[in-house]
């Protein structure tokens, strides 16, 4: 293949049980996001918009779905003879096979990958989160660096520092130390999961991590104190924006909410860096006859005919007469049967919710509603 | 199983649409919120598994090309097959009777050539239906006749232009006018099957006389020519003038009619943009309209197409309107029975009232 200067690695295989539902059947990557996206679009999309034309894909964890969503990488124009979007599953060899045993047990099964690109920087990524970022200019302050390893980081809370993997950095940015969900956090600069590595460290530190037994094969965990204990020039770079976590049920509702909340979530109407999809061709969504539509998101190929308030409505959604949804997210493809009332929920893709039923409550926690899921994932 | 072409004349316009035609052939009229009519041939052609087009383009094709460009939405960008840019001649008034004159087809005779097929579906590209061609091929097959005609029923032909067909018992077509008429009509659907064969030795005899159509031909040799019809029994839009192009649009607002044209099996496919979803904010009232992706709306809208990206501010009112893509509509504004072009924009407190058949055209770039 043609030399590239950097490539990306997105881990798309891991499970995201904390989704309870809508990771039953479907990666975490590829559960649907706005209305009419799935998680891993704002990953891929940041990595084209940032110039970044070869992106390897790890999957394992119930990947038809996400298989089917990415197909030739023609929806983000990552179609190409020479790059674009590459899947790639655990693999069986002469000696048998082996499920990836962790993030950098992905990357390890791939150097071959890789190589083939011969590329001087490798970004790798988590796909798990809510942010638009130009890749590039964190390239450019790892060339700057000299670095060996950079991790973008963002400036948490000090009362929920511990909960992330926490830097600790000197006046230029240098990581003195990192600590994984420390007790007592020293700073408040958490890793955002965003890692560019200069290739020949990266595929040095796997291989000896490899013949490392203890190891648990991860890039937070082994990877990066092992570089640091080694001395490598490790750098921090700052991330100032809009960055969520969609990992559990809590924040993949929030941060959904947010984006119908101008100058605060994430901003989904910027042309300028388009959050590309693999979008479906539906025609545009009705309103009809009493339906009412008030402070929402609604998609193509959607029926309104009850009344949608602050909610989120996924592309061919069939909200019936006397329907009353608020509060909620109605995933693709789901279909409310007349007189049904949603609050504070979310409703699985592909369901379809019985006559004059009532979901949610308007306090405690968001209900995920799961009923007569379509049978047929595609 | 026979293998069928198609072939879609998209280089006939005529002037009762004004501005929104200067620029864009009629197959490149943006429909339905987010549709372009050519997109009902093209995928008419392409949901029965037909992946060799020919398109034959006037000389204003800029948006046409612009929006089929190598065929990717209709899967005809394809090593075997594909969709064939097929320039048409350019010469005379814009005519709304230049649909497959035999001057393009003997120009782009080649075309016929490509694959070796059985069969050529032609089709305009100004009525708007969802036609299953899967059964026009298995009734022309039936018919057994070198040609077959597609048409609906009329229950009123009054105010319709186009060809009248008068059957025989047998279905086959007796004789066809171009008169208008009133009362029940078997109306043609600008819409054929024609045996390849046939087609090549049309080319052939009337070379010298390539100002006429193939229609012109066919119905000029009904004497000698049987030419077999069906009967499609579905939705069908013409858009022949602007007053068409509104009542298409107050039909697709029915969503029983909308369900047909977009719902069934065989879906419409369009060029894909990745808009944002629509975005309602406080204030907005939708009442019975058809809204595509990346609108911003805080206004009044009421039976109306917006198209994507469409802002509505607050106190904006539309009614009765058909607002295309990336079109400001600001606070305060009022229109009813307008059509907006792309990217127009209507200032704060502006009130553009036309009539439902004769609506006023905001045109392309226009800022009121």
């Amino acid at each position: 293949m043609k030399k590239k200067e950097c490539i990306a690695m997105l881990l798309a295989g891991g499970q995201g049980s904390r989704l309870n539902a809508l990771t039953k059947n479907n990666a975490k990557p590829a559960v649907s996001f706005g209305g009419k996206y799935r998680i891993i679009d704002f990953s891929l999309s940041n990595c084209v918009n940032s110039g970044i034309d070869t992106v390897g894909v790890l999957i394992q964890y119930r990947p038809l779905i996400l298989n089917h969503y990415l197909g030739t990488g023609d929806a983000w124009d990552l179609d190409s003879s020479n790059g674009g979007v590459h899947l790639l599953p655990p693999y069986a060899t002469e000696t048998g096979g082996q499920w990836y045993a962790g993030t950098a047990d992905a990357i390890y099964h791939n150097i071959d990958f890789i190589s083939a690109y011969d590329p001087e920087y490798v970004l790798i990524l988590s796909g798990d989160h809510l942010y638009k970022m130009d890749y590039d200019k964190m390239l450019a302050a790892h060339k700057a660096n000299n670095a060996d390893l950079t991790v973008s980081v963002i400036e948490v809370p000090w009362d929920e520092a511990s909960r992330f993997g926490i830097m600790s950095t000197d006046e230029e940015g240098r990581i003195v130390k990192f600590a994984e969900k420390p007790a007592q956090p020293e700073s408040n600069l958490a890793s955002m999961g965003i890692y560019i590595f200069s290739w020949p460290v990266l595929k040095q530190a796997l291989l000896e991590d490899h013949e490392d037994a203890a190891s648990d094969k991860d890039f937070g965990k082994n990877i990066i104190p092992k570089l640091l204990a080694e001395g490598k020039n490790l750098f921090s770079y700052r991330f100032e924006g809009y960055w969520k976590d969609v990992g559990t049920i809590d924040s993949y509702y929030e941060a959904q909410m947010e984006l119908m909340d101008e100058g605060t979530g994430f901003d989904i109407f910027d042309r300028k860096n388009r959050v590309f999809s693999n979008s479906n061709i539906y025609p545009p969504h009705q309103v009809v006859g009493a339906g009412s539509i008030a402070e929402s998101m609604v998609c193509n190929g959607c029926i309104i005919e009850g009344e949608v308030k602050h909610s989120i409505i996924g592309f061919n959604c069939v909200i019936e007469e006397g329907c009353v949804i608020e509060h909620s997210i109605v995933l693709p493809n789901s279909h409310i049967r007349k007189g049904t009332k949603l609050v504070r929920c979310i409703v699985n893709e592909g369901c379809t919710l019985m006559e004059d039923s009532n979901y949610g409550s308007r306090s405690g926690d968001i209900t995920l509603v799961n009923d007569n899921p379509k049978s047929d994932l595609l | 199983m026979k293998k069928t072409i198609g072939l879609i004349s998209a280089n006939y316009s005529n002037d009762t649409f004004g501005e929104l035609t200067t620029r864009r052939t009629l197959a490149s009229l943006p429909f339905a919120g987010r549709y372009r009519i050519v997109d009902f041939p093209l995928s008419n052609m392409a949901n029965a598994g037909i992946d060799t087009v020919g398109l034959i383009t006037p000389h204003n094709a800029r948006s046409l090309l612009d929006h089929v460009g190598v065929g990717r939405p209709w899967g005809m960008d394809k090593k075997r097959g594909g969709l064939f840019v097929l320039p048409g001649a350019v010469y005379g008034m814009r005519t709304k009777t230049g649909k497959f004159l035999m001057r393009d087809l003997v120009k782009n005779g080649r075309f016929f050539y490509k694959d070796d097929a059985d069969y050529v579906i032609l089709s305009g590209s100004s009525k708007i239906y969802n036609m299953d061609f899967k059964d026009l091929i298995e009734a022309h097959e039936k018919n057994g006749t070198p040609v077959t005609f597609a048409y609906t029923q009329l229950k009123e032909a009054a105010g319709y232009e186009g060809l009248f067909l008068t059957l025989k018992r047998n279905g086959k077509i007796k004789s066809a006018t171009q008169k208008p008429t009133t009362g029940k009509a078997n109306y043609f659907l600008d819409c054929m099957i024609v045996n390849r064969e046939f087609l090549i030795n049309c080319t052939k005899w009337y070379e010298a006389l390539d100002f006429m159509s193939l229609t012109e031909v066919i119905v000029d040799n009904l004497a000698d020519i049987e030419v077999g019809t069906f009967l499609f029994r579905g939705y069908v839009g013409v858009v022949d003038n602007i007053s068409d192009y509104m009542q298409v649009h107050r039909d697709v607002l029915q969503p029983s009619i909308a369900h047909e044209l977009f719902g069934a099996e065989r879906k419409i496919f369009t060029r894909v943009q990745d808009s944002a979803p629509t975005l309602y904010k406080k204030g907005a009232s939708v009442k019975s309209s058809l809204v595509a992706t990346g609108c911003i709306i805080e206004g009044e809208v009421e039976n109306s197409i917006l198209f994507r990206d469409v802002t509505i501010k607050p106190g904006a009112v539309v009614k009765n309107s058909i607002v295309m893509q990336h079109t400001v509509i600001e606070a305060g504004a009022v229109i009813e029975n307008v059509v907006c072009d792309k990217y127009s924009s209507l200032g704060s407190g502006m009130q553009l009232v036309g009539q439902p058949d004769q609506p006023l055209i905001v045109s392309k770039d226009q800022k009121f």
